[in-house]
């Protein structure tokens, strides 16, 4: 505590911080560590004026990998060459790039060492520029945005000075405007405002794909304003390791890669992906697009147990299906071989020792150490070959590495016996490589640049660059963006299998589920979900977000793709009595009604139509507009009016057709209320409607589901109906998308037979309010 | 009586149910026979059933991978013994006793194996040795073992091996092995099959540096010894199936050249157009260097000579040339005599390399300022001295050469091995030499290095070897005397008589130079040498002498028998050597050895053991001779009877004698 005080003192003296800041700063460990550094350097000298906020800057902004830079950059900064935050910035950069040796010369004009600025020249820069803003400058007076005007000085003046180009642009704005008037002071017109705050609640999408864009354009977009390193400049990412061999290595994977981008997609082929591995997907599928790069499909099959064909084929599946393709599928398991060898080395390079606690002995928040930790290498060497070769029953013996990880798990495994034979190696191995061992050496085999993972891995990165810096091999960056999470919903495989078993849903893509196959079943368009996705970016937040805003993206993205037609979900059968024609007759109906350009299709009327047996109320009242005893209704594309005249029922009193007279609407006294869809000559159809399955947001979490998430479920969530569709219906094909008329947007079900047409509703019209 | 309805619906209800079940039953049936037929079951039905399902899985594929590393494992161990050659049986034990010694102690790592040659017949041929040590390893941990324990837990684990004739455990904890008489005549056989060939190994680049004089100097015996010891290495290691570059590192640059040349310029100022006839180079030598000394203008005109020379001035490298020819053929008369083959690469040759060296250590931070000089530190923390890599006037040193020439080994001659021939004194010189090539990485644990050091040669007084009048012997008179005194010893054995003169020549010189360097070679060379003519030609004993006129006797067994190298070679095809009589035996079981005894010598690369393994081998085939006849004459000489066996096994001996004579330079002759 005393050095610390002692440091607080310092910081005070020397750098000038208030006694509040110095005490704050001296919570953040490894910047206290470059403080102490920096004031070890400049020990007995006298700072001059200013330079203790530079230095101050300097310590937030340099990073580990350039600690022995750190005297020579002091240097400059207290001799007042790096005189302003932008050239220590700037020096902080070059350093970054030239990790062992720092040319003075080259280092100096980077930084524009001794680079003075006359205020003449600002005012001249400034001059030239203002003259082409001139006429929007006196247009918009006040309003005008500096900021333009102010980066282009800046590209023509790097080193001028911030605050003297402000002030320069200013005192020539002013010379030219004169005053501010009362004008000048009122708030900017709402109109501006109200176009942005609308737009602000659609997605940009909405515009491309009106233009007929990819719509995945928005996840490169997205991935192209992404902060990674560049290939080959891993060192400059913060906490990567560098080691003697770092440079080397880098050299080496940027000759194999030629610079390229190259990422990878890892799922487990033991399930079934669902939205959360939609994120994973576009993030690495897309900033690899995003930078001409490659990325893999990599399977991770290290576990033996409970890996099968149809997984890794849905797997396959599901990534096509949102648009990408990989540059290539690999597996974990290819890497088996290289994996041991590398495991061999290891422990040779004792770092790694055959230990015979039990899983139990490990687990916990206070695991003891291994005793076996410092066995010497050659039992250690001979007992993973007893391992390998099958001599040691499952569980009596692991693998484990001489690492700590960050939240303090001591030495994790890297290998474990299983006498389970594995899908692809067959009765080869016996002992199987763990995710801390494979996933990081897989990486650097594939030679990944960036190694994007959600954020429950970042405890292992340090165990990631160790491994890979332990084998001296390349050691790609770990990037780790924030978990996508689902409310209303589980996404376990355990989970969903028990869903199944419990006869609670069908199968992994029974719509109500947030599995790919099950939203793909659903009718959600592979490029709404990217679309939401790219929306959701790429930051480190874990987002949990409700099914109705990825919801929007669909109705967004439908509403446009989508034709519509009409089909009546429960329907009622109508009789026209003074059907004017002597036969059904053919209307054409927009496909868009907003779009005619985008075609139509044909619609039979006849004297026989069905109506939503929702819009007749025999008693009608005041804030029902639909067909009535007493009130007509119009009928919408056809042109006609309905007013009943007969209302026919069965025994028990339940209505079961409605006679009418027509009239063409241009001809009918009082327009009607409404307009409602109708069929005619329809075809039979199953509609399938769903509503969701859980009741609570977080269907897992014991305290708002004490019974667990089984007893959580809504009880009939399917809702299977015989409706009557538009004919022109009958052709329509699995996954085709329709918006039916005032019912929603629905799909074509791949349980559809040849003459039984089967829909489900993908999304309603509106959120529904329920939720 | 009346049926009420409702009854009639119960029992036809009833009699549903039942009719349902036994269509279920019936499928159950239908079901469970096809399963039995088809042999599948479903194994879902049963949570019993399905654990058990899994653990026939693991145990099946547990099997599998426990079967093929077994047979992993038994492919890979016994790799196929080569049949063309002896078997190094010393090294074919350790593996065998090795892997026994594993099994018995799993609990001791890396458990001392033990196997040394039995010096007594009746404990068996080798002995192992480990079982004391084990026992004394597990006292330590705390156990009590006794050693015959141990020796006998060994024993139940030595695999059978063909080698192996029988085991036995002796007194406190010795192994005894019995070497199987099969094995040793299949081994032995080989030396007709296929000659004498050398054990098997992996061929290394070895660089064998020795001899090295200096220019305009004499050749002293110090040379001498290097010489001998070094062709013997050379030619070891050749047998050996190495690939070995013989190195003269002959000293032919340095300051004594200014001297030379200027004196030379001086002497014979038209040496450009006619060789100078220099006939002693050394009192040309010291008449320069008188001048040198006395003689300023003179010494300065010597060092504007060296500045020319190492600018490559033509006149001055004629000068430097003819000088180093002179000197030149004076040696090889030596190196011819003695049969002695050498590259010459002498200092000279480095000295462009030297600059670069200089460099290189300078650019890597090795060189430190020691007032005015540039010193390299091979291991700072001993009591050490540096290499002083750059005089303080500039000028480089013997550590500068010897680092450009090491590295020139390593890295042009890709050399896996170095070998350094040079007298004892130098041994704190090679040591910093090899300090410093490792510290910069050049000198690696892949290349094996070695400075191989010998003793002074002392005159018979035990005084430092003069001649009477206190003048350093030249080399070429010692040969000149070594002659002589053996045309002595052959003439007072009357042999001058027996011989023709060209018979009596090459017996006088395989007796001189073959006394020379087998005198030399059969001392432990790390000792101080007595050289005396008197004891070399002694033919008693241990020396060149004996072992010539041994060797000579066996040949003639042969020939008494009219037995000529064809008729042997048929021999060889019908019959195999005789093994039965107990000296036949031990006699053979000397010549298994010679794989073992190449080897020993290799690892500390002392000759001496291979001088006394040829006179193990003279002195138990005279035994063998005593007792058992090869060929029985009868009184008027002629031959009898011939024991076939006995003769192939007269001959076996030979041929190993003769290959360890060429490896140490004796030239053995067929009648001396």
């Amino acid at each position: 505590m005393v050095q610390s005080d002692d440091l607080t003192k310092s910081l005070v003296a020397t750098l000038g911080l208030s006694e509040q800041k110095a005490k704050e700063t001296l919570k953040n460990v490894p910047l206290t560590q470059t403080l102490s550094s920096i004031l070890h350097e400049i020990r007995e000298v006298v700072l001059p004026e200013g330079t203790g906020v530079l230095l101050y800057h300097f310590a937030t902004k340099t990073k580990p990998q350039i600690a022995h830079h750190l005297p020579l950059i002091v240097k400059y900064i207290v001799t007042k060459k790096l005189d302003t935050t932008l050239r220590v910035e700037k020096a902080i950069e070059y350093a970054l790039s030239h990790i062992k040796n720092i040319n003075p010369p080259e280092f100096e004009q980077f930084c524009g060492v001794g680079v003075v600025v006359t205020p003449e020249e600002i005012e001249n820069v400034v001059e030239q520029y203002l003259k082409e803003y001139k006429n929007e400058l006196v247009e918009k007076r006040y309003k005008f945005n500096a900021g333009p005007l102010m980066q282009k000085v800046r590209g023509k003046l790097p080193w001028a000075d911030g605050k003297a180009v402000k002030n320069e642009v200013d005192v020539q704005i002013f010379d030219l405007l004169g005053p501010k008037t009362e004008e000048d002071l009122a708030p900017a017109a709402k109109t501006d405002k109200k176009g942005k705050t609308t737009k602000a609640t659609k997605p940009p999408v909405k515009e491309q794909v009106a233009n007929g864009d990819v719509p995945a354009l928005t996840i490169l977009d997205v991935m192209k304003k992404v902060s990674f390193h560049l290939p080959g400049q891993n060192y400059k990412t913060d906490g990567y390791v560098v080691t003697e061999n770092t440079e080397r290595l880098l050299k080496e994977h940027l000759k194999v890669t030629g610079g390229k981008v190259q990422t990878r997609f890892p799922p487990e082929p033991n399930g079934i992906l669902h939205i959360g591995h939609a994120k994973a997907i576009n993030i690495n599928f897309g900033y690899a697009a995003a930078n001409n790069g490659v990325c893999y499909l990599r399977y991770d099959d290290t576990n033996p147990e409970k890996e099968e064909e149809k997984f890794f084929v849905g797997i396959k599946d599901m990534v096509e299906w949102l648009g990408y393709k990989p540059y290539k599928i690999t597996h974990s398991s290819d890497y088996f071989d290289q994996l041991y060898e590398w495991a061999v080395e290891l422990i040779k390079a004792g770092l790694a020792y055959v230990c015979h606690q039990s899983a139990d002995e490990m687990k916990g928040f206070n695991p003891q150490p291994s005793p076996w930790r410092d066995r010497p290498i050659k039992e250690s060497l001979q007992l993973f070959q007893d391992m390998k070769n099958g001599k040691i029953d499952e569980g009596m013996a692991t693998l484990r590495m001489k690492i700590t990880l960050e939240e303090g798990k001591l030495d994790p495994v890297a290998y474990r016996v299983r006498f389970t034979p594995h899908h692809r190696t067959g009765d080869k191995w016996c002992i199987y490589p763990t995710y801390d061992y494979t996933h990081c050496l897989c990486d650097s085999i594939e030679n990944i640049t960036h190694s994007l993972c959600t954020k429950e891995f970042q405890s292992r990165r340090s165990s990631y660059y160790w491994l890979c810096n332990a084998l001296k091999v390349y050691c790609p960056v770990q990037w780790e963006y924030g978990r996508l999470n689902f409310n209303y919903t589980v996404v376990s495989k355990r989970k969903i299998g028990k869903l199944i078993d419990e006869k609670i849903v069908k199968d992994w893509d029974d719509p109500r589920l947030f599995t790919l196959t099950a939203l793909r079943r659903r009718g959600f368009p592979a490029e709404a979900i990217n679309n939401f996705c790219a929306q959701l970016g790429v930051t480190g937040a874990q987002s949990t977000v409700d099914p109705s805003m990825l919801e929007a993206y669909v109705r967004d993205y439908l509403n446009n793709t989508a034709p519509r037609r009409m089909v009546v979900l429960e329907p009622l059968e109508i009789t026209i009595t003074n059907f004017p024609f002597d036969k059904p007759v053919e209307i054409p109906v927009p496909n868009f009604p907003n779009k005619p350009e985008l075609g139509s299709h044909s619609v039979t009327f006849g004297p026989k139509i069905y109506i939503e047996k929702s819009d007749f109320l025999e008693d009608g009242n005041k804030n029902y507009r639909r067909l009535t005893k007493t009130q007509a209704v119009g009928l919408r594309h056809a042109g006609y009016v309905l007013s009943v005249t007969e209302i026919k029922k069965d025994s028990s009193g339940d209505v079961i057709g409605v006679v009418c007279t027509c009239t063409e609407v241009d001809k009918v006294a009082t327009k009607p209320k409404a307009f409602i869809h109708w069929v005619s000559e329809p075809v039979e159809i199953e509609v399938r409607l769903y509503s969701t399955l859980f009741k609570h947001k977080n269907p897992e979490d014991p305290s708002e589901v004490p019974g667990g998430f089984l007893s959580d479920c809504n009880t009939d969530t399917l809702n299977v109906l015989k409706s009557k569709a538009d004919k022109s219906l009958r052709v329509a094909k699995v996954f085709d998308k329709f918006q039916f008329e005032r019912n929603g947007f629905f799909s074509v079900d791949p349980d559809t037979t040849e003459g039984k047409l089967i829909f489900n509703q993908t999304v309603g019209l509106k959120e529904d309010a329920g939720k | 009586m009346s049926v009420t309805t409702e009854t009639v619906n119960f029992y036809n209800k009833e009699a549903t149910n039942a009719e349902e079940q036994i269509a279920l039953l019936k499928q159950q049936i239908l079901q469970l026979q096809q399963n039995i037929k088809s042999k599948t079951v479903d194994a879902s039905l049963d949570p019993d059933l399905q654990t058990l399902f899994t653990e026939n899985t693991k145990l099946k594929h547990r099997l599998t991978i426990l079967q093929r590393a077994i047979s992993n494992l038994s492919h890979s161990s016994p790799a196929p013994r080569d049949s063309t050659r002896m078997q190094n049986i010393q090294e074919i034990l350790a593996e065998v006793f090795s892997q026994a010694i594993a099994s018995a102690c799993p609990d001791i790592t890396d458990p001392p194996v033990v196997i040394t040659l039995g010096n007594n017949p009746k404990f068996g041929d080798y002995q192992c040795n480990s079982a004391m040590q084990i026992a004394n390893i597990y006292k330590q941990l705390g156990k009590k073992i006794t050693p015959r324990d141990v020796a006998n837990k060994i024993l139940e684990n030595v695999a059978p091996h063909e080698v192996i004739e029988k085991l036995g455990v002796a007194g406190p904890g010795f192994i005894n092995v019995y070497v199987s008489k099969s094995f040793g005549l299949r081994n032995i056989s080989t030396v007709f099959s296929h000659g004498v060939r050398a054990p098997e190994g992996t061929k290394s680049r070895i660089v064998v540096d020795f001899s090295s004089p200096n220019i305009a100097k004499e050749m002293h015996v110090g040379h001498l010894r290097s010489t001998i010891i070094g062709e013997s290495i050379c030619r070891l290691l050749e047998f050996l199936g190495h690939d070995v570059l013989r190195i003269n590192h002959v000293g032919d640059w340095g300051t004594q050249f200014g001297m030379l040349i200027a004196h030379l310029q001086d002497k014979f100022p038209d040496y450009l157009e006619r060789s100078p006839p220099i006939s002693d180079l050394q009192s040309f030598y010291k008449e320069s260097k008188k001048r040198f000394d006395e003689d300023e203008d003179f010494k300065k005109r010597a060092y504007s000579c060296v500045v020319k020379l190492q600018s490559f001035d033509p006149d001055y490298t004629k000068a430097w040339q003819l000088i180093c020819d002179v000197s030149r053929k004076e040696f090889q008369v030596i190196y011819d005599r003695l049969d002695i083959k050498l590259i010459e690469r002498g200092e000279s040759f480095y000295q462009t390399r030297m600059l670069e060296v200089v460099k290189e250590l300078e650019e890597g931070g090795y060189l430190e300022e020691d007032e005015g000089r540039k010193v390299m530190w091979g291991d700072k923390t001993a009591s050490s001295i540096p290499f002083t890599v750059v005089k303080s006037d500039g000028g480089y040193t013997y550590d500068t050469s010897d680092l450009a020439t090491i590295k020139q080994r390593i890295q042009e001659e890709k050399a896996d091995w170095i070998i350094y021939v040079t007298d004892a004194g130098q041994a704190t010189h090679f040591q910093i030499l090899f300090q410093c090539a490792r510290r910069t990485g050049l000198l690696t644990d892949k290349i094996r290095v070695d400075h191989v050091p010998f003793g002074v040669v002392l005159g018979e007084d035990k005084k430092k070897f003069k001649t009477r009048s206190g003048d350093t012997v030249r080399l070429i008179d010692l040969l000149e005397e070594g002659l002589k005194r053996a045309l002595d010893k052959l003439k007072e054995k009357n042999r001058d008589e027996v011989l023709s003169p060209e018979e009596l020549q090459r017996a006088q010189e395989s007796v001189a130079y073959g006394c020379i360097k087998y005198s030399d070679l059969s001392h432990n060379r790390n000792h101080e040498y007595v050289f005396s003519f008197d004891k070399m030609l002694e033919d008693k004993g241990n020396t060149a002498v004996y072992l010539l006129y041994a060797y000579t006797r066996i040949k003639s067994i042969a020939r008494t028998a009219n037995f000529d190298e064809a008729k042997i070679e048929e021999l060889a095809n019908n019959h195999s050597i005789s093994l039965d009589h107990e000296k036949e035996w031990k006699l053979t079981k000397v010549l298994l050895r010679f794989p073992e005894e190449l080897i020993k010598v290799t690892k500390d690369l002392c000759l001496h053991h291979l001088c006394e393994y040829v006179y193990e081998i003279a002195t138990t085939f005279t035994e063998f001779y005593d007792s058992c006849y090869c060929v029985e004459k009868d009184s008027s000489g002629d031959v009898v009877k011939v024991n076939h066996g006995r003769i192939l096994l007269t001959e076996a001996t030979a041929r190993v004698m003769k290959k360890c004579f060429d490896i140490l330079g004796l030239k053995p002759v067929s009648r001396m």
